[in-house]
């Protein structure tokens, strides 16, 4: 997929302090992970972000809550919580939605940093989010612009997988918080980006024994499921 | 990699909302919470099975409902949110007993089974919830039982009352110029320890008492014309009627008096003595068992008996368990029946020799509630030559005397008609036996249903004797009908205890007892029942469930840990039910054994859950033995 200018960044390449570019090309060698991997022996790491808004050519990324899904069990440990310092604070409104203060936004850890403890946290786990779009492009315009990486890793998209797996729900459900909802998923702090990944991941564990039913049991046969409800949803 | 995280801190919260993590330290729930996976089972996905050998991991419930299932009993269990599973299988390292199945989407915190035997050395309240679950969730209970009723008993008791609400009676009162001789009759007269010297316009000029007669008239030999004003304590300590009781005791501490006037406004209202305010502190078994013991007319028996309640009450706000304060209301209930028989029958002029009074149901098993109505009977002997029926045309209408007299100090009469004063239950030794004998043979259910009250006599006054005979050929006799033993089985496993499979508890769903549960018939009848069968089929002569379990269970070769169990369950449901009964008669309601589940709180409810737990455990036991 080519990507538009305004994504990959102006050729702008930002000179890393050595220890950073050490650890950044550290990520960056290992091996790929084996998307074929049973869920039971794999891996993934379920995202959810917070912008300064919704439009993703203007706004900034904040914050980043992520949660593994390892073996087919949330391990609560294994979750990664990190907010970017911000240059500007986003505006009350947005303030209210996500609830990262000003204070906060000022107090982050400098983006660079940030992104890399995400990365290291990540290391080479497939992604999972619900509406991937948004998470995938805010992450991704980050890492150039503060790594000068141009970020590629497998995603997965819940917001497609889950009407796959449950056909009859696919004209009713549409939001993150219908599905959570049905499955009585519980979210203690709503836009929160942990409290989101961790109720993302709770539906990506609901996910599984639905895959598995049907005979798919890893990420790349997931994937798959995903690609025919895109195709589905533009030529249904 | 511990993380120091909001989600970490957010389970932590959340498990902090239910037992035992709510007592355990913020750094030993954090330590847990680190090692928490979350797990998901889609609904009628088996969480946990018997054949999946040793149990390498525990479970707390997140979200959803699980249902705990054994071998041909099908669902006799249901864990919700908080709660955890499967502890005696943890703690002995073995497999679990139940099949556990997600009755809806669950969603499961579970931990290595390595980390549950950390976390029992790292904290001491998570181990002695699971080394000791009931008791430990009881033990929480009770303190909370006690918190929530001391504040209601120490405002009745305190020396915080009014001393308006403690004037008995109006003042009795001379003039400062009536003579000594004709106070001292009054006095007398009325049975009390001091007078009020007052002036004709009201005002109490001063106060004469037992006390002073001694050194004031006995002594100085005082002639008994001598005007009162003479002989008084003048310008007695008078307080407001507002005033507080510890300010009349502060007075009489003080001064050395024993009696404070109560005055409005120079107006005299009445007195109060040292032993108003001392009894207002407490009613003592002894005060109480004393007072019976020396009643001889049925209004101080009546008073008594309002005592008794009273006590019922003050013990539940010491946190007393329901063993003791059942078995204490029953002996004084005992104590003040049997006064009550003494002076029915010296009125009578009656020889109490050759019968016994037999109490029945529970007053038989020493398990009186507050709401408790009578259950009697009487046994006699037959002197050579005389017949039964004209025994008990004497003896009918001294007991229909008692049975009144019993119903004026607040055990109402039996509905049933279960009562001496039928002349079905006023029977000769003889007679027993072949009713008796009729029941176990025939096996209907009303004789089932009859044996499930009879059988729980026990002697209450007179020749204890003849109960003793009777109890020791029931014995023999039901121990040798395992058909009867079988029947009474059957009878009482139709009661199954009302844990249900959609909700935590199956209630009424409709009319005056809607969404609510009888405690009496489904909480302790299966306890009562079982520990009857068990006392018959071994043998053992208590009358008293916990006394029946205690003494069968080693016979049966029955664990003392179950018996315990199913006894402390017992006590549990019976402690509900008197709390019910106090609180409805504090609200001027009847008296049942109905509660509502939902008005519970949590961890009374979870209990409530564990003690029918506990009655299905007790059933099946006795399918076991004595169905097959």
């Amino acid at each position: 997929m080519k990507l538009p200018r305004w994504l990959t960044g102006r050729g702008h390449r930002p000179a890393l302090p050595p220890d950073q570019a050490a650890r950044l090309a550290a990520w960056q060698g290992q091996p790929a992970a084996d998307l074929t991997l049973p869920f039971e022996q794999a891996r993934y790491v379920v995202v959810d972000v917070e912008s300064t808004g919704l439009d993703m050519r203007r706004d900034r990324l904040i914050a980043i809550g992520a949660v593994a899904v390892a073996h087919g069990r949330i391990r609560l440990a294994d979750s990664f919580e990190i907010v970017l310092r911000q240059e500007a604070i986003s505006d009350k409104d947005n303030i209210l939605i996500h609830g990262i203060g000003g204070e906060r936004q000022r107090e982050g850890i400098e983006p660079a940093e940030a992104l890399l403890r995400f990365l290291e946290y990540l290391g080479n786990s497939p992604l999972v989010a619900f509406h991937v779009a948004f998470d995938a492009i805010m992450i991704r315009r980050a890492c150039q612009q503060y790594l000068g990486l141009d970020w590629r890793h497998p995603w997965l998209d819940l917001a497609y997988v889950m009407p796959a797996l449950l056909p009859q729900y696919a004209r009713k459900y549409r939001a993150l918080d219908h599905w959570v909802g049905h499955f009585g998923i519980g979210n203690y702090a709503r836009h929160n980006a942990l409290a989101d990944a961790l109720a993302t991941a709770q539906l990506l564990l609901t996910a599984l024994p639905l895959a598995r039913r049907q005979g798919q049991n890893h990420y790349r046969a997931l994937q798959e499921l995903e690609r025919a409800q895109h195709w589905l949803d533009r030529n249904g | 990699m511990p993380a120091d995280n909001a989600l970490i801190a957010a389970t932590a919260e959340h498990l902090r909302r239910f037992a035992p993590f709510d007592r355990m330290a913020a750094e030993h729930l954090s330590w847990l919470a680190e090692r928490l996976r979350l797990g998901y089972y889609a609904k009628d996905e088996t969480v946990l099975a018997p054949e999946q050998g040793e149990v390498r991991t525990f479970y707390i419930i997140k979200q959803g409902v699980i249902r705990g299932e054994r071998e041909g009993q099908g669902a006799w269990l249901e864990l919700h949110e908080g709660e955890c599973f499967p502890i005696g299988a943890l703690l002995s390292r073995r497999p679990a007993i139940s099949h556990f199945r997600a009755q809806t989407d669950v969603f499961c915190y579970e931990l290595d089974a390595r980390d549950f035997h950390a976390l029992l050395e790292l904290s001491p309240p998570f181990h002695a919830f699971c080394t000791l679950r009931l008791a430990d969730l009881l033990a929480q209970s009770q303190r909370r039982t006690q918190a929530r009723y001391l504040s209601a008993a120490t405002e009745q008791q305190s020396l915080e009352s009014t001393l308006g609400s403690l004037v008995r009676r109006p003042p009795v009162t001379c003039r400062p110029d009536t003579p000594l001789r004709e106070s001292l009759e009054i006095m007398r007269a009325q049975g009390i320890g001091s007078i009020v010297v007052v002036s004709p316009d009201g005002t109490p000029e001063g106060i004469f008492t037992v006390r002073d007669l001694i050194g004031r008239v006995i002594l100085p030999a005082t002639p008994l014309e001598t005007p009162m004003r003479e002989v008084m304590s003048p310008q007695p300590v008078a307080l407001a009627s507002t005033a507080h009781a510890f300010e009349a005791a502060l007075a009489m501490a003080r001064h050395g008096f024993r009696h404070v006037l109560v005055a409005d406004q120079g107006r005299l209202v009445g007195v109060v003595s040292e032993k108003d305010l001392f009894s207002l502190q407490r009613i003592g078994v002894t005060q109480i068992s004393s007072a019976i013991r020396a009643a001889n007319e049925l209004g101080q028996l009546q008073q008594a008996a309002a005592d008794i309640r009273q006590l019922g009450h003050n013990m539940m706000a010491q946190g007393v368990g329901a063993e003791q304060l059942t078995l204490l209301l029953s002996t004084l209930n005992d104590l003040l029946t049997q006064r009550v028989i003494e002076l029915e029958c010296a009125e009578a002029e009656l020889c109490r020799e050759r019968f016994c009074w037999l109490a029945f149901g529970s007053e038989g098993r020493l398990e009186q509630t507050l709401a408790t109505d009578q259950d009697n009977g009487i046994i006699f002997s037959l002197a050579p030559g005389e017949s039964a029926d004209a025994v008990r045309a004497r003896l009918v209408p001294l007991a229909e005397r008692i049975n009144r007299a019993l119903d004026a100090c607040g055990f109402p009469l039996c509905r049933g008609q279960i009562m001496a004063m039928n002349p079905k239950w006023c029977l000769a030794l003889e007679e027993w036996k072949a009713l008796f004998a009729r029941w176990i043979d025939a096996g209907d259910p009303e004789s089932l249903l009859n044996a499930s009250i009879f059988f729980d006599f026990r002697p209450l006054h007179g020749q204890a004797a003849l109960a003793e005979q009777l109890r020791q050929w029931l014995s023999t006799k039901a121990a040798a009908n395992p058909r009867f033993l079988h029947q009474m089985v059957t009878n009482a496993l139709r009661n199954r205890p009302p844990l249900g499979l959609v909700r935590d508890f199956v209630t009424d769903s409709g009319g005056a007892h809607a969404d609510t549960l009888d405690l009496k018939l489904n909480g302790a009848t299966p306890f009562v029942d079982a520990a009857r069968v068990f006392a018959l089929a071994t043998g053992a002569n208590a009358t008293g469930t916990a006394q029946r379990l205690r003494q069968a269970g080693p016979k049966l070769n029955i664990p003392p840990a179950e018996i315990e169990a199913w006894v402390s369950a017992f006590f549990f449901i019976q402690l509900l039910r008197l709390r019910r009964q106090h609180e409805e008669s504090e609200a001027g309601q009847p008296l049942d054994n109905r509660i509502n589940p939902d008005r519970l709180n949590d961890l009374d409810r979870r209990i409530l859950k564990e003690a029918f737990r506990q009655a299905r455990k007790i059933q099946a036991r006795l399918a076991l033995d004595y169905q097959a």
